[in-house]
């Protein structure tokens, strides 16, 4: 693996280019550009906080704030596995002419994504500040948000990780793709994105399971993820469930640390799967 | 001047065939259905030296397993045994423009397809303008590639890969497309890129061309070579146990 390493390395000039070339080639054709990738996320969030505010009764302030802090990151692990599943077969053409190291197809497809939400989490705080100044009774901006390049890290690692596997299957096996589009969307609900996680910890005290369900939540790497997001990038707050009003938790950062130890494996493992079938992408029979 | 470029030995490549096809998940359940599958060994113990400065031409029936040759030395496929050892950088000339994106300019393509032979995007940007100027397309370079005609995307193609600084060229009869007066002008740089110690390594059904351009001709049959040595003598045998006449193609 090292030496499939140091190969990546001497074509990191081509990655980087890929991935240029994978965002002009997004918005090339249409006039918004880059806010097209914005608008997307921005209408969920528009219309869950409609929904949520008025038809189920939410009272949280700044709702959309604390569903987008958790619905961008989400968004973009899904956009960076999908992208990536479709990574190889999309270049079999140009595969099948010129040697390059192959990772680097579905590693330009999750950085694309990546700069997508760097660049979305922008838009983000200056919409905290825009809030802010509206009305600064709202806590806005945290000093916790300076954990974020952590939590991105992670991200990162499980989406490169599970991009390489994702996108090595799909190669032989087309239902990959469809597997995971449906995984994606049932994944959707197991984050909380259109719930809290002090909603899932009621659930768990209610059980009397002394927090058990709460844990195995977030064992589910992605759901600890859209917390640990959230906790750092807006202020952790009660969450009013009909009468109660729940205590709103700390971020649990030995939870955090277990979905560190699960994205390294997943990249590591990813890669190593990528690169037992990645000389058979060509003579697929 | 006698230094190898492209060094193989024993060189074997064997392909899994299937007659039902892959690519569900339901060939894998299906697994009984494994006898489907079987293996053609198309490459069955090459061994070949390339000098620099040296031009090859590879001929041979269709099968015989020319590109498969030219995609071991590119790296697309890995041996099955035996080895490929190449001195320097590699540039395949890739027909009509594989690896453009119909939607990227001329220009974007041109950096493009530069970086994936191996060059950073500064040491393209410094030779734009030759590349341009040896593709002629100065009116058209700055529009999507999908506008382009396939001429057009052939010169684009021809005019990258001349310009990258490559120690070994491999051609899979391209070089048919383009104008008369644009296929002189390749051959004038083919030529002058073998006098700066490049070799080439072309696969041709063009007997005529063979003999024009290759210092030495290999012809392959059903996966070994059959023969190696002056194109003159090489195509004439070839052309005889094929009774084609020698003429045309």
């Amino acid at each position: 693996m090292l030496a499939e390493l140091k190969e990546l390395w001497r074509f990191r000039e081509l990655l980087f280019s890929m991935v240029e070339r994978e965002l002009r080639i997004r918005y090339k054709n249409s006039f918004l550009g880059f806010f097209w990738s914005l608008l997307n996320p921005l209408f969920t969030v528009l219309v869950l906080t409609v929904v949520f505010k008025n038809f189920i009764g939410v009272t949280t302030p700044n709702l959309s704030a604390y569903i987008l802090a958790a619905y961008l990151p989400f968004l973009f692990f899904q956009m960076a596995v999908l992208d990536s599943s479709q990574s190889i077969l999309a270049n079999v053409q140009l595969i099948k002419k010129i040697y390059f190291p192959r990772e680097i197809l579905p590693l330009a497809q999750v950085a694309a994504n990546f700069v997508h939400l760097l660049l979305a989490l922008l838009v983000f705080f200056v919409y905290l500040a825009v809030i802010y100044f509206r009305d600064p009774t709202i806590p806005t901006i945290q000093a916790t948000s300076l954990y974020l390049p952590i939590i991105l890290v992670i991200n990162l690692a499980l989406a490169v990780g599970l991009g390489l596997i994702v996108s090595a299957l799909n190669a032989f096996y087309e239902d990959v793709k469809h597997i995971m589009t449906v995984l994606m969307y049932l994944l959707f609900f197991l984050c909380p994105i259109m719930y809290f996680s002090e909603n899932v910890m009621a659930h768990s005290a209610a059980r009397n399971d002394g927090g058990m369900l709460y844990v195995l939540y977030h064992l589910n790497p992605v759901a600890m993820l859209c917390t640990a997001y959230r906790k750092v990038l807006v202020a952790p707050q009660p969450v009013q469930l009909g009468d109660t009003t729940l205590p709103a938790l700390p971020l649990e950062w030995g939870l955090l640390g277990v979905t560190a130890v699960v994205s390294a494996v997943a990249l590591v493992l990813g890669y190593a799967v990528f690169n037992r079938l990645k000389w058979r992408f060509v003579e697929r029979p | 001047m006698n230094e190898a470029a492209i060094r193989i030995a024993k060189l074997r490549k064997k392909f899994l065939l299937s007659h039902s096809g892959a690519g569900s998940l339901k060939t894998l359940f299906l697994w009984w259905q494994r006898r489907n599958f079987e293996w053609l060994e198309v490459l069955k113990g090459i061994d070949l030296e390339v000098r620099k400065g040296e031009t090859v031409a590879v001929i041979g029936r269709n099968g015989a397993g020319k590109s498969t040759l030219l995609s071991l030395i590119a790296r697309v496929y890995r041996p099955t045994s035996g080895e490929v050892a190449v001195e320097g950088r590699i540039a395949p000339l890739l027909e009509l423009g594989a690896g453009f994106h119909p939607d990227l300019t001329g220009i974007e393509n041109v950096l493009f397809n530069g970086v994936i032979l191996g060059l950073t995007r500064r040491e393209m940007r410094e030779r734009l303008d030759a590349i341009i100027e040896f593709s002629e397309l100065h009116k058209h370079i700055d529009a999507p590639v999908r506008t382009f005609s396939s001429g057009m995307l052939a010169r684009l193609g021809f005019a990258v890969a001349v310009h990258v600084d490559a120690d070994v060229l491999l051609v899979d009869e391209v070089l048919a497309v383009g104008d008369l007066e644009f296929e002189r002008k390749c051959y004038a740089r083919i030529a002058e890129f073998r006098a700066g110690g490049g070799s080439i390594l072309f696969v041709s059904h063009d007997l005529e061309s063979v003999r024009r351009v290759a210092d030495r001709c290999v012809w392959l049959k059903s996966g070994l070579i059959e023969a190696d040595g002056e194109p003159e003598e090489v195509t004439r045998r070839y052309a005889a146990a094929a009774s084609v006449p020698t003429e045309g193609l």
